[in-house]
């Protein structure tokens, strides 16, 4: 293998063809690769990348970013490991892209929401980032525009309300379920259309909470955003800012010491046990079968607990700083934890059986909320709903960070797609980081847990898989502060699958096929 | 109508009243402990229903006179039925009270007026538990007319106070075909209680609710006649189903040591069953609701297994 091989620009070479965009290829600070187009090239582009497969994981809008232009569109390609993004620079609008990859539907949606960008034939031109009862002409992401809530309309005229998909026919009719829910759960409306019981179209609304967190980073030094990142979503506290020290340090070049990776992946592993866990217990109890619900719920609350002993909270916080973590954490509570893998896994194991064992939990599982293949590289569904379709990414073994390239997942990988292939796919996965921690616990090297950090500017992007799948996070840091920062989680993609998985199953069904897609409202309404 | 009839009209009502919503708690208490976890107290529902008795009843703007008129319609059946249904002293039948088919129309009557209620409002899950609820009925009613006439064939009687007289003669079950019509008579008991695995009481999920969906709009008051009601009528699908198969202790003379061995046989023997029903409803996930007549055929089949042996046997 020579060195192009090794860092993907043979494959960035051969995507972008003979002529000059290759030629002006540039790499970034993370092993990604830029390369700035004009208009005239960017679609026979795009045309291209999209007939060879190409996944287009990320579309997001910065400002400044290119001199003399007031805007950028950075479009993140990813193919085979190698990610590419592709940089377009204009005054106010651009091409859409959302028919070849539909994908980018939501988010140029948000980047005309956001920045007042055009998309010229964008496909869906509903509102997606801000709702009708915001002011007109106001662009919550800009620069420009004070980040604090604006006047919202008293009324929205009927006709400016959001048209939702109708589905016609005899019998057919809607059902509105939120955005107000039963029990605790986010804001998040969704429309029905139904004969009887059987779903034939779901329309799912969300941005019910806009919090303007990407513009709360911005002109903030980097040791300060760790706190925003870690409330982007409350269960993926350590790997968004994990994500996000990730880009801080590539940037500045910062080593981040081995006992500080080593613990930081406990974390995260951490965090991913009590996350699957929460689902496990979740689709259970949406079965009524409360009886496996509290094996797994159980174990989740001592997960957390575990947490708070060797961190001082339940999810993990204040320990991921750029450079490393926060403080070192006592051998007593690391021998602790050594002993509670030990002991929760042969429970889990138990707990597992129990559940799948119980032929009427099975009848409800399978084949309950099929995911198809087909839709998972197009509207990028990543994490355990794509493993449990037939997909197998993972960031973790696709593009390693920190100490996972020594130590890689193994990618279980199912292919029915339904609701029993999700749990199961958990509860490998569940097995998988007991064990890795375990490892990491026999191996914890000795040392230091950070490295001074010191901020230099410049920008790059970070995956990370989260229990959902894969996040994206993209720092731009300018004068030692952050410029932009731009999080996309895995729930935003997959939020879109679920709109696939409930078509002809029944209305009862879908608290269900919800909960096994296991979406976060907080992780999307950014 | 005489005394001992007079008697027992007072004290089945009161006693079903007082006793239906401890044995609604113990099958919670039954699950939580089979969870793992230590449930609420046995009589917290007292409390709760004190509670709802006390607060505001909050009406839709939408609702008419039948969501205000349906918690008093569902109660009053309920408790008609009810004296269908001796607990622990069964008097000689007076008038058409204990008529089996009479008592399977009250709770129909009282059935129709909830799925009217849950329209009502307005709300789509109440119309989604409505048309559950009537989905099921539709399929169950046939099913339970049935389980009913096999009861009709082995006692030779119409009536549930014959029925009942004969078991407590006997003192245990008086013919085999019983224990088979006990598993007819369980199914409908989940069945028209709403229980795992038809329906789950315990959901905060309105898009699977079916019994819990048709009373979602309801607050205060009503909500608490609608609670009660729905116990009522556990206790008296239990009674029905343990005087019939397990009839120790019930008598049918009115005296007062009699009667209170009776109460406290009742009282443990409901216990034992509501514990049975808990241990039951753990074991196993709700059914995908299609699958549900498979559910019924059951009851179906060994029903219509009785009356083949009691007509040729």
């Amino acid at each position: 293998m020579n060195a192009d091989e090794s860092t993907g620009k043979h494959l960035v070479h051969e995507l972008l063809g003979p002529g000059p965009l290759a030629e002006q290829v540039t790499e970034g600070c993370n092993g990604e690769w830029y390369v700035r187009v004009s208009g005239t090239e960017f679609l026979p582009l795009v045309t291209a990348f999209a007939s060879r497969e190409c996944a287009l994981i990320g579309l997001f809008c910065t400002e400044r970013f290119s001199p003399g232009a007031p805007f950028s569109l950075l479009y993140v390609f990813e193919k085979k490991g190698v990610l590419l993004v592709i940089v377009l620079d204009t005054a106010q609008s651009a091409p859409s892209i959302a028919r070849l990859l539909p994908s980018a539907c939501w988010p140029e949606r948000e980047c005309r929401d956001g920045f007042g960008i055009a998309f010229e034939g964008l496909f869906d031109e509903r509102r997606l980032l801000l709702h009708e009862t915001y002011p007109d002409d106001y662009y919550s992401l800009k620069k420009s525009v004070a980040n604090v809530p604006p006047l919202m309309k008293p009324s929205v005229d009927p006709s400016e309300e959001y048209p939702f998909r109708s589905v016609q026919g005899d019998g057919v009719y809607q059902i509105p379920v939120g955005p107000v829910h039963a029990g605790i759960i986010e804001p998040g409306h969704f429309r029905f259309s139904v004969i009887g019981e059987k779903i034939f179209n779901l329309e799912v609304r969300m941005f019910y909470k806009h919090r303007g967190i990407e513009k709360l980073a911005e002109r903030r030094l980097p040791e300060d955003v760790v706190r925003i990142a870690e409330s982007v979503s409350g269960d993926e506290s350590v790997v968004n800012t994990v994500a996000f020290c990730i880009a801080a340090e590539k940037i500045a070049g910062t080593h981040v010491p081995e006992r500080a990776w080593a613990l930081r992946t406990i974390f995260m592993e951490l965090e991913r046990i009590g996350s699957h866990l929460g689902d496990q217990a979740g689709m259970l109890v949406d079965v009524a079968f409360p009886l496996g619900a509290s094996q797994f719920a159980v174990i989740r609350e001592e997960v957390f607990r575990i947490n708070a002993l060797l961190t001082g909270s339940r999810f993990l916080r204040g320990m991921v700083v750029p450079g490393g973590i926060s403080r070192d954490i006592r051998t007593e509570d690391l021998e602790a934890l050594a002993q509670f893998v030990r002991q929760v896994r042969k429970r889990y194991r138990t707990g597992l059986k129990i559940v799948l064992s119980t032929a009427s939990v099975i009848d409800r599982f399978s084949p309950t909320g099929v995911v198809r293949r087909s839709i998972l590289r197009p509207l990028n569904i990543t994490g355990p709903t794509s493993r449990a379709s037939g997909g197998n990414g993972d960031v973790r073994v696709d593009h390693p960070y920190g100490i996972y390239s020594r130590h890689p997942p193994s990618v279980r990988t199912l292919h029915d797609g339904d609701v029993l292939s999700r749990f199961t796919v958990r509860a490998s996965e569940i097995l998988d980081s007991l064990d890795l921690i375990e490892r990491l616990l026999t191996t914890l090297p000795e040392g230091t847990v950070k490295e001074a950090y010191d901020a230099k500017d410049g920008y790059t992007l970070s995956l990370v898989e989260s229990a959902r799948g894969q996040n994206l996070c993209w720092v731009w840091i300018r004068d030692g502060v952050v410029e932009r920062y731009k999080v996309r989680t895995a729930s935003y993609c997959n939020w879109l699958a679920i709109e696939h998985a409930v078509q002809g199953e029944i209305v009862p069904d879908f608290p269900l096929i919800n909960k096994s897609l296991n979406l976060s409202y907080a992780g999307t309404d950014l | 109508m005489n005394l001992s009839f007079g008697l027992y009209l007072i004290l089945n009502t009161v006693a079903v009243l007082l006793v239906a919503p401890l044995f609604v708690s113990i099958i919670k208490k039954v699950k939580a402990r089979a969870q793992g976890r230590s449930g609420q107290s046995v009589f917290q529902i007292y409390f709760t229903l004190a509670k709802l008795l006390k607060k505001e009843t909050v009406y839709s703007s939408h609702s008419s006179w039948v969501m205000r008129l349906t918690p008093y319609v569902s109660i009053a059946a309920m408790l008609v039925a009810a004296l269908f249904v001796p607990l622990v002293f069964v008097p000689e039948p007076v008038g058409g009270i204990g008529n089996i088919i009479l008592l399977l129309y009250l709770l129909a009557l009282a059935r129709f007026f909830m799925a009217l209620a849950g329209l009502d409002a307005g709300s789509p899950f109440g119309g989604m538990g409505s048309s559950r609820e009537m989905s099921i009925s539709a399929i169950i009613e046939p099913t339970t007319i049935i389980v009913f006439a096999a009861l009709v064939f082995v006692f030779k009687s119409l009536n549930v106070f014959d029925m009942f007289a004969a078991s407590a003669a006997a003192g245990a079950p008086s013919t085999p075909t019983l224990i088979l019509l006990a598993i007819s008579l369980f199914i409908i008991l989940v069945v028209e209680t709403s229980r795992i695995p038809v329906d789950n009481p315990e959901t905060h999920l309105e898009l699977t609710m079916i019994h819990e969906g048709m009373i979602l709009e309801q607050s205060g008051k009503n909500l608490a006649l609608m609670e009660l009601s729905a116990a009522v009528k556990l206790t008296l699908l239990m009674a029905l189903l343990l005087n019939l198969i397990v009839p120790f202790g019930l008598t049918t003379t009115l005296a007062i040591g009699t009667i209170a061995v009776a109460a406290v046989l009742f009282v443990l023997k409901v216990t034992v069953l509501a514990g049975i029903i808990g241990l039951f409803e753990s074991s196993m996930a709700k059914m995908r609701f299609f699958r549900l007549p498979s559910l019924f055929a059951m009851a179906f089949f060994f029903s219509t297994l009785i009356i083949i042996i009691e007509v040729f046997a």
